[in-house]
Order: C-alpha cells, then structure tokens, then sequence
C-alpha cells in the first residue's frame, strides 16, 4: 500500500509544555486512520500541524512523497482540512463560499457545478445556498465545510471531529461518504471522541496521551497491546485501558452506588 | 459584583499577563500619557491665545467650551448606544448570564457599568486636559479640578444611561442587528452633519475684521445661553461660573448630579419591562430569509479574492455606511481650497498656490493613511477564525495579499487622484507642480496601503467583533506613526529635489538639466523609498502570519 502520509519525530511545545512529543506514523491510500486521545492529549495540535497552520519544532511531515516543510503549497493542494468548528465568512452566501474555496484550489469549472451540486443534495442544503451563512445553523455550517473539502477530492483529508453538529441522517451519509472515499483511495486522517465512530470506520486506530503515541495498529492490535487478546471488548474498554482511566471504573461505580 | 469579575479578570489578563505589566501595555500608557500632555498642552496654549485677546475672546473660548460639552454628550449616547445594543443583545456571554438565576436587574447593572467604561473611558480621559486647560488659564479656585471630574463623570454616565434605555426601547421595535445599523447611520449623520455645519459656517470669519457686522450678529447670539435642559449645559453653567466668579450655581449642580441617578432607576425599571421580549427577538434571524443571485463559477483566485471582499463589504452595513463620511470628508477638504483667501495674500498667488499644492501632497498622504487605518489595516483580521482555511490552501499568501492590495488599490487611487487633480483645478496649478503632486501623491498612497497590510497581518486579531474596534489598536497605532513617518521622510526629498524646477518654472526662467536630474533622481530615490517600506512591511507580515 503507498504511503499517502508519513510523520516523523513529530515535536511541537508551547513554552515549557510539550503538546506533541517524538510522534511518528504512516497512513497508507485508501486508509481511514482513527487519531484517539483524551482532552488535552496533543490531537487537535498534531492535527494542525498536518494542515499547515502550525510549525513543528521538529519532525519530518510528507505527504504524497512531499516535504510539507519543503514544498507546503503542493502539499496543501493534495490535503482537505475540516476543522473542528466551521469557521466560516458569515456575510458570503453557502455558494459563493464554495466557489472561493474552489478558485483557491483551481477546481475545474466541470467538477465544480457536478461535486456540489451532488453534495449539497446530499447533505439537505439544496435549498440553501443562496442564503448568507451568517443564518446557517451550526450543522449546516459543517456540512457546508464538508462539502467544500469533499468536492476538492483530494488524496488525503485531514478531519478535526467530523460529527460535531450533525443530525444523525447526515451523520450516517458523512460515514457512507468516508467508507466510498477511502474504498476509492483517498486516505482519511481523523481525530474523534466518538468511540463507536473511530470502531466503525477506521483500519487502524492511534490513540495519544500527553503528547505521546500509545499505541496504533488494528482492533486487534490495540486489544493485545490492552493485554486483552481474544476477549470480545470495545474500543471503549482498550480506549480506557491505555490512557489510564481504569479509575474511572471506580468512579462511575461508586456513581452508582450513590443512587 | 460577582457578574463583573469575569470582566475585569479579563481586563488584568489583557493588560498585566502574570501580574506584570507587559512590554506592549507598557508602551500603550506611555503613548496615551504622550497624548494627554500634548493635548493638554495644546489646549493651554489656544484657550490663552483666545483669553489673552480681550473680553471676545473669553466669551469666544467659552462658548467653544460649551459646544464642546454638548458635542461630547452626543457622541457618548450614540456611542452607548451602539455598545448597548452590543453588550445588553448580542453578546456571547448573554447565553450563560441570562440563563443562569439572574435578574433582569442585576444584568442592567453589570451591563451599565461595562457598557460606561466601554464607552467613556477615553472621552472622560481626554477631555480632563482640554477642559483642566481652561482651569489653567482662567485661574480657578481649588475646586476646579474636583468640579470638572465630577461634572465629567455625572455627564458621562447620564448619557450612558440614556443610551442604554433609549436601546431597551429601541430593540422592543427592531431586532437588535437592525437597531445597531440605525444607530451607525444614526451617529453617521450626526457626525456629517456637525463635520459640515462647522465646517460651512467657516469659523475662520470671525477673525476677519471686514465680517465685522456679521460678527456682532454672530456675538448676540452666542450670548444665548445653551440649550438649558441638558446635562450638559448644567455642567457648563456650574463651571463657567466658577471659572469667571468663583461662584456654584446650586441647582444646575443638584441637576447635574441627581439625573444620573433617576436615569440609571428609570433604565433599570425598563430593562424589567421591555428586555426579555426584545432579546427574544434578537435572536430570531432575519437574513434567513433572503436569498441572493448566484454568478457562474470560474476557477481564478483574484476573481473570487475580490469579489469576497467586496460583497463582505457591501453586506455589512457598518462598513459600507462609512463610505458617507468618506464623501462628506472629500467635499469639506475640497471646499476648504475653494474657501481660501488666496488674493488676499501679501505673497505672489503662484507661489502661494504651488506651496498649497506641495502641501497637499502630505494631506492627501495623511488622509489615504486615516483611511487605510480604518479600512486596509483591519481586513486580514476580520476574515476571523475562516482565515485557517485561507492558509490550509495552496494559494501561496503573497499572492493572497497582492490580491487584497489590488483590490483596495483602486478605491484608493481613485480617491488621491481626486483630491489631488480637483484641488490643483481649484488652485489653478499647472507646470511641474501639477506633475510632482499627482506622481508623489500615488507613490504615497500605493506604500501607505502596503504598510497597513503588512501592519494588519503582523497585528491580526482574528477574534476582533468588528473591523472599526482594530483602528484604536496598538498595530494600528504603529501603522499610522510608521506611515506618517515614511510620509515625512518622502515629503522633505521632494522639496530638496524639486525646489529650482518648480522656482525656475514659476520664475519663467528656463529649466536647466541639473535642475532636471535632481528632480529624476529625487523621484527614483522616492520610488526605492518606498518599495522598500513597502516590501519589508508586507513581508513582516507574511512572516507573522505563517509563524
């Protein structure tokens, strides 16, 4: 499988404190890569770093066999970023956001009017796009955003918690969207607290704590690495597990015991 | 009190990071200091040019006195105004505080007193050396100084409480996003109005002898007193009194301090009344319902850079409505060549007018760094938090902001060459003036928009609610100290290297070729000047933004 994304010694701090520390990985094509952790673990930094809008203190990013420190303008034309909160120009209509983000990336005319057209079908915002953003509710502002990454079509997207807001018929299209994405070879690289979300779709699964890669591989490798092997448990159960909330088991016991 | 810890907590943390006054904090208080003094300074030395003349003057300077009360009041209820509408409906804290168990009463307080320093701090900070410069010069008693803070503060806070109830009533009419624009377009034309009225009357007359006659009148009139119900025509009566007799005037005083109060009682009562239908309304979108036409789509950058920008400009009304005051400020600076009495002048009228002309480069300069300040400065900043999708694309930010430059680039030039060709119509200037003005003029205002980018970019603040709030920060501040300075520089050389072409020309004598290289070379050394600047700012800029 080629490798889509590779990092390297990946290392940013913020004054004294190591938000990423020494973080290495590869994505392959056609992968979904679930990127797991508790708050505050270093995701949503590392997550930046790979769309451009943050400079590592150390570490190698490639994408597509390019330097993203080298030659970021290449690098940036080959990877979609959905953030986690869908910042958006509040006095543009959906449309004329869409058609900005194209001309940036020099989406043909053709792909154009036939990608949005199809996404915002899907995504129920047919009716809308001539309407100011600023009166979008915050669902339809991140199927907005999904929709201006997915009609790019780009080999890699790079996804900040892509549930956030939707209802759950978008929610499921947006899982169906990923799976025929990937199936089709584009890589996505996601960050998500949705347990269930991460075990439904994802190949392989990372998970960071404190700044540090715990441990990645497949269901069945993070089952191992749990010291689990062979049971039948959740990700929930490993996700606890390897970032040392097995206190938590007590906490909601005792939770239980106050009722 | 507990609901305003969150606000001055945010206040501390703003100015004194780690309980330490921070460099840029520091830097702020000096520059405002600086301005106080000068100000203060300034006011000392027109108000005794004034009181030194005879009993006109004083009377003159008093009446200056009073119109400057009122114009202060005015300016702080429509200020209060727009901040109520922000801070009492639109704020993001509304949703915490007004669900949470507190009373509509209790939200007016808190909303009163931030709302107050919001909006008055500066006026009541730079107004205390304007009017202490009267305590100066008229050399009042002791209790002068105790007597302008109260007055000041009593005034400031009966506007704020005017503002605010005003904004209560208003809001229960209009959705809120509708009262702020009635209220921008209201202070909008307040502010023209005034601007032009002052301007028209063309106060300079009053120091020409041969207006005399027009100037008793102009005296009678002035001997009326001020419009006496208002707070601030108490405060005058209570201070001039003492200024000229020593003497306090009890019943303006008991006015002055008591309305406040029944003000601030009668906002409370209203907020009870009237808040919660209208913050109900607040949030009921109105632009949900428009649609607008869609252009076909055509995959050029610059294409879609400037049609964002001018459709984020022409739907927001607090921007676009600015555009008035631009038109007025270009017929006022206009009307002021056509008022001038330029046969009246002991020097020949073609000098005089080339010396206007050569000034005016430097006022069109200063005027295209004002505008910039307000409009150029801001604009990276306010692509807000949207601006990370703008640097996760492949558009290389250089050609982003060239983009953005071209864009502005021509309202800008428009404007200059404007001012500039219909001044010098109006001056009548011809030969190498005309030339020089038109040319360094340009120059001037293209290396002015490339400051504020860059400026704008190193200083962004992609949180700021709105572009004008950007225009009294430290960045901005800096800009326009940079640009002013850049400006200086550019006007000196071109009065040491066109000085013998322009005297040669008007002399009649005939231009020599040294006269003619200097000019070139002056213009080379202008043109470097300011690509540099311009290149060095912009670049500073992409710097930051990328870091």
């Amino acid at each position: 499988m080629q490798t889509i994304l590779e990092i390297t010694n990946l290392t940013k701090t913020f004054g004294d404190f190591t938000a990423v520390n020494d973080i290495s990985l590869q994505v392959g094509a056609g992968e979904i890569f679930g990127f797991l952790g508790p708050n505050g673990a270093g995701k949503t930094t590392t997550i930046k770093i790979l769309a451009g809008l943050l400079q590592p203190d150390s570490g190698l990013i490639t994408i597509n066999d390019r330097s993203l420190a080298d030659h970021p303008l290449a690098c940036k034309q080959d990877t979609g970023y959905i953030p986690d909160r869908p910042w958006l120009f509040e006095k543009l209509t959906g449309w004329e956001y869409l058609q900005f983000v194209a001309s940036l990336y020099g989406l043909p005319e053709q792909q154009f009017n036939s990608a949005t057209n199809t996404y915002l079908e899907l995504f129920d915002l047919s009716d809308w796009p001539h309407h100011l953003i600023e009166s979008y509710s915050h669902g339809m502002r991140q199927k907005l955003i999904m929709t201006s990454v997915l009609m790019l079509d780009q080999p890699l997207m790079i996804i900040d918690e892509p549930m956030v807001g939707l209802d759950p018929k978008s929610a499921r299209i947006v899982k169906e969207l990923f799976k025929q994405k990937a199936a089709a070879g584009t890589t996505i690289f996601l960050s998500t607290h949705s347990l269930e979300i991460a075990e439904e779709l994802c190949h392989r699964i990372a998970i960071i704590t404190n700044g540090t890669l715990r441990v990645t591989g497949n269901m069945e490798e993070l089952r191992n690495t749990a010291g689990r092997s062979g049971k039948d448990i959740d990700l929930e159960e490993i996700f606890l597990e390897l970032t040392g909330s097995r206190e938590l088991q007590q906490v909601i016991a005792a939770l239980k015991g106050q009722k | 009190m507990l609901l305003l810890r969150p606000y001055f907590s945010s206040i501390r943390n703003r100015f004194f990071r780690g309980r330490r006054v921070s460099l840029r904090s520091g830097a702020i208080l000096l520059f405002g200091l600086v301005l106080f003094t000068a100000l203060h300074l300034i006011s000392l030395r027109v108000i005794g040019y004034f009181h030194g003349q005879n009993e006109l003057g004083i009377i003159l300077s008093l009446k200056i006195f009073q119109m400057a009360w009122m114009i202060m009041f005015t300016m702080l209820i429509f200020s209060s105004m727009v901040s109520a509408v922000s801070s009492l409906y639109l704020s993001s804290d509304n949703e915490i505080l007004y669900t949470a168990p507190v009373s509509d009463r209790q939200l007016f307080r808190m909303r009163y007193l931030t709302s107050f320093i919001y909006t008055s701090w500066m006026m009541v900070i730079f107004s205390l050396p304007i009017f202490g410069a009267y305590g100066t010069v008229f050399q009042a008693g002791p209790l002068y100084p105790v007597m302008l803070m109260l007055a000041v503060i009593s005034t400031a806070l009966t506007a704020n409480g005017i503002g605010l109830a005003a904004t209560i009533l208003l809001v229960n009419l209009f959705p809120a996003r509708r009262t702020k624009d009635i209220v921008v377009y209201l202070s909008l034309l307040f502010g023209i109005l005034l601007y032009l009225i002052i301007r028209l009357m063309r106060p300079e007359d009053l120091a020409d002898p041969d207006k005399f006659p027009d100037f008793i009148a102009y005296l009678s009139s002035m001997q009326t007193p001020a419009l006496s119900l208002l707070p601030p025509a108490w405060a005058t009566q209570i201070l001039t009194g003492y200024l000229q007799e020593r003497l306090i005037d009890g019943l303006a005083a008991g006015l002055l301090l008591l309305t406040p109060i029944v003000i601030f009682f009668a906002g409370e009562w209203l907020m009870g009344r009237y808040f919660f239908s209208g913050f109900s309304k607040a949030q009921e979108s109105f632009g949900g319902t428009l649609s607008f036409a869609c252009r076909p789509y055509h995959p050029s950058p610059m294409l879609r850079i400037f049609h964002k920008e001018a459709r984020m400009f022409l739907r927001d009304s607090s921007e676009w409505s600015q555009m008035f005051l631009v038109g007025a400020l270009i017929v006022v600076y206009l009307y002021n060549f056509k008022a001038l009495p330029l046969e009246r002048s002991p020097m020949p009228t073609e000098y005089l007018t080339n010396i206007i002309a050569y000034a005016n480069i430097g006022l069109t300069g200063f005027l295209a760094a004002s505008l910039a300040a307000r409009f150029v400065y801001p604009s990276i900043g306010a692509e807000g938090m949207a601006f990370g999708m703008i640097l996760t694309s492949p558009l290389p930010l250089q050609r982003y902001l060239f983009c953005k430059y071209l864009f502005y680039c021509i309202p800008f030039t428009l404007v200059s060459l404007i001012l500039i060709i219909a001044s010098n119509g109006l001056l009548q200037i011809s030969g190498p003036m005309w030339w020089i003005s038109i040319i360094i003029g340009l120059i001037i205002t293209w290396s002015v928009l490339a400051m504020a980018l860059g400026f704008g970019a190193m200083y962004a603040d992609f949180k700021i609610e709105n572009r004008a709030a950007a225009q009294g920060s430290f960045g901005a501040i800096l800009f326009l100290f940079t640009a002013l300075s850049a400006e200086l520089v550019i006007i000196t050389l071109v009065f040491v290297g066109n000085y013998r072409l322009v005297t040669s020309w008007l002399q009649g004598r005939p231009i020599g070729t040294t006269s003619l290289l200097l000019a070139a070379a002056t213009l080379v050394a202008i043109a470097t000047l300011a690509v540099i600047v311009s290149v060095v700012c912009v670049k500073k800029g992409i710097r930051s933004l990328q870091e």
